[in-house]
């Protein structure tokens, strides 16, 4: 059990944001999270992420380990890695350097080798930067590693956002709406390269995503939020005929059209 | 155009240079600044001159610390003067009342005001912006205070008798040999910060900066690197303090650590780049002589220095450091285009 999550609660005021979500992810997963507008997808990432504090009662493991109290950046030491939904990229550092900060965790030497300037902390300072180029070409933006994330579009911010959390080689990976407001190719563009990324490095994904083609395609299994509650799990099939789910999507009269035809047909 | 021309082919031959430099040794560049600052005592006219050069050296010193707190990890804290303040009166403290030599009353203030700046740093772990500025504007105010109304730190009469430092029989005690302490020390701490900059603390310290929240998610252990940032620049404020204890008349006042220094300083890292690696040292060198030039008009200086903070970042967000990297940056691309030199990633790969 890679990700377990006990009684999981969060609440702001009288609202109850997670309210007392069982999660279990194995590892190799790639599970899907969806749910309403509200529903509580996006705090739930926080939570796991250390960036909210849990309410009392509540439990997190991530392999093995308690991890309820964690600060976020233990957690990201774990293998944890996520993207942000309003994507948070450092807007006035290059795009290698957004990577780099992703990398953080495994450059090897300390403030004592940069000042000296080592063989070893050039040697290391080399090797990352190699790296990240990689990774960039891989993610299709070598070409703008020296500009700033600011000048990038906001699908090339996206993929930006993908790179940084890739570069901290994660073994959970966690996507907050990755392929909002891409164009239907670059959704597709978007799916392989999670998919690839997948296969190449054996990750364990969670997607939060409203583009349901998405969920459906690429994960073995999916998770219904509404409220703050869990009301489904399964394979994408039998979500899509749960009572529970339909009446979560279509009871509200959801406009997205999306919705209705995936959860229908 | 054959001006453009010119002020490229300037660019490019510099940065030749410098990439022939460091091929020799990382380092050499560093004894290239040395040996073309050495001679500076002998080229200014007057005493007063070399005096202003010791004394920018110390405003460097000073505005390259805040800029790695301020323009790189994004901290807005305001009342750095009253590190530089402690600073210097430990070291008057350590050498007049403990007869302490400068060697010792040196590190002691460094230590003093690393305490200091660790007091500093505390609020920075939940305050941001306005309300960390105002916090950090009463502790450097109350710094103030405090030696105004302290019989054994001369209170508003200030502190005199302070030692020039000395090696043997040699004493640094007057403006010309300080220069040859000050300086090296000033280009060590601009070495300092250019290594650590560029370093992964540096990145952190940015990250930080643009977004705790995305930096914490990364790894980045953001209390730990505002922390560090802190220190770090209190480091620094401590050697400026202690270097401007003991130079010459050795004198000290509480009115040189008022509000219009902290405004100064700030101009300084604001007006030089906050964020750019150049920021303190450009700001430092402009801002110190412009003060100078208009110190006849001092009671207007705040007002002055002020407004200028305010344009500059309204109209130069990047301030003079960002502003020649839009230069070199701009001058390059017409010549790419007009086919005249290679794209600047080029000259790495040769
Ligand atoms: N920091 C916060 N303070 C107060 N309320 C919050 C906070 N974060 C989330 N909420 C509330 O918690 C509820 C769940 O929000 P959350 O962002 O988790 O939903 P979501 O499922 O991600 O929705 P969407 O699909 O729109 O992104 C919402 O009602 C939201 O207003
Ligand atoms: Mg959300």
């Amino acid at each position: 059990m890679l990700l377990r999550t006990e009684n999981l609660s969060k609440h702001f005021g009288g609202l109850r944001a997670v309210d007392g979500i069982d999660f279990e992810l194995e590892e190799g997963e790639v599970r899907g999270l969806i749910g309403p507008n509200g529903s509580g997808k996006s705090t739930f990432f926080n939570l796991v992420s250390g960036i909210y504090r849990p309410d009392e009662g509540s439990r997190i493991r991530i392999g093995g380990q308690d991890t309820t109290h964690f600060e976020p950046h233990r957690i990201a030491a774990l293998g944890v890695a996520r993207t942000f939904q309003l994507l948070r990229v450092f807007s006035e550092m290059t795009v290698l350097e957004n990577l780099l900060v992703g990398h953080h965790l495994h450059v090897a030497y300390g403030p004592v080798a940069a000042v000296l300037g080592t063989r070893r902390m050039r040697n290391e300072e080399r090797r990352v930067r190699e790296e990240m180029m990689e990774l960039l070409a891989f993610i299709g933006l070598a070409d703008f590693a020296a500009m700033l994330a600011s000048e990038l579009s906001v699908g090339q911010r996206r993929l930006l956002a993908l790179g940084r959390a890739m570069a901290m080689r994660p073994r959970l990976l966690m996507l907050d709406e990755p392929a909002a407001g891409l164009s239907p190719v670059n959704v597709d563009n978007l799916l392989r390269i999670i998919v690839g990324l997948k296969e190449r490095y054996g990750l364990t994904v969670i997607i939060v995503e409203h583009i349901l083609r998405v969920v459906m395609d690429t994960c073995e299994k999916v998770t219904v939020l509404d409220h703050g509650q869990k009301i489904a799990e399964g394979t994408p099939d039998e979500v899509k005929t749960d009572h529970a789910v339909i009446e979560a999507y279509l009871g509200r009269e959801m406009e997205d059209d999306e919705v209705r035809r995936v959860l229908q047909g | 155009m054959a001006e453009q021309a010119a002020s490229l082919r300037f660019i490019d031959a510099t940065e030749r240079g410098l990439t022939r430099l460091r091929a020799v040794h990382p380092l050499a560049p560093w004894l290239v600044a040395f040996l073309l600052l050495a001679p500076l005592p002998w080229v200014l006219l007057n005493t007063y001159h070399v005096f202003l050069a010791n004394f920018i050296c110390v405003m460097i010193l000073l505005s390259v610390g805040l800029n790695i707190v301020k323009g790189f990890c994004g901290q807005v804290t305001v009342g750095h003067v009253g590190l530089y303040a402690i600073g210097a009166y430990t070291a008057a403290v350590m050498s007049v009342n403990f007869g302490m030599t400068f060697w010792m009353s040196l590190p002691i203030a460094v230590m003093v005001t690393l305490l200091a700046g660790a007091v500093v740093g505390i609020p920075s772990f939940r305050l941001e912006g306005a309300y960390l500025a105002l916090v950090t504007l009463g502790l450097g105010e109350s710094v103030r205070i405090f030696i105004s109304a302290t019989e054994y730190l001369g209170a508003t009469n200030g502190f005199s008798g302070i030692p020039a430092p000395r090696i043997g029989d040699f004493r640094f005690d007057t403006y010309q040999k300080y220069y040859y302490l000050v300086m090296p020390v000033m280009l060590l701490g601009v070495f300092f910060s250019f290594r650590i900059l560029r370093s992964r603390l540096g990145r952190g310290f940015m990250a930080v900066r643009e977004d705790p929240v995305a930096a914490a998610a990364a790894g980045v252990n953001v209390r730990g690197h505002k922390m560090i940032a802190f220190l770090i620049s209190a480091g620094y404020a401590g050697f400026a303090g202690a270097l401007y204890a003991h130079m010459i008349p050795g004198y000290l006042n509480p009115r040189n650590f008022t509000v219009i220094e902290m405004v100064t300083l700030l101009l300084m890292v604001v007006l030089g780049g906050l964020g750019h690696i150049w920021g303190g040292v450009i700001g430092a060198i402009i801002v110190t002589i412009v003060y100078d030039i208009t110190k006849d008009y001092y009671h207007y200086s705040l007002l002055l220095f002020g407004s200028v903070i305010v344009l500059t970042v309204l109209f130069m967000p990047k301030g003079i450091g960002g502003i020649i990297d839009r230069f070199i940056a701009t001058r390059r691309f017409i010549a790419i285009r007009e086919g005249r030199a290679t794209r600047p990633g080029s000259d790495d790969a040769a």
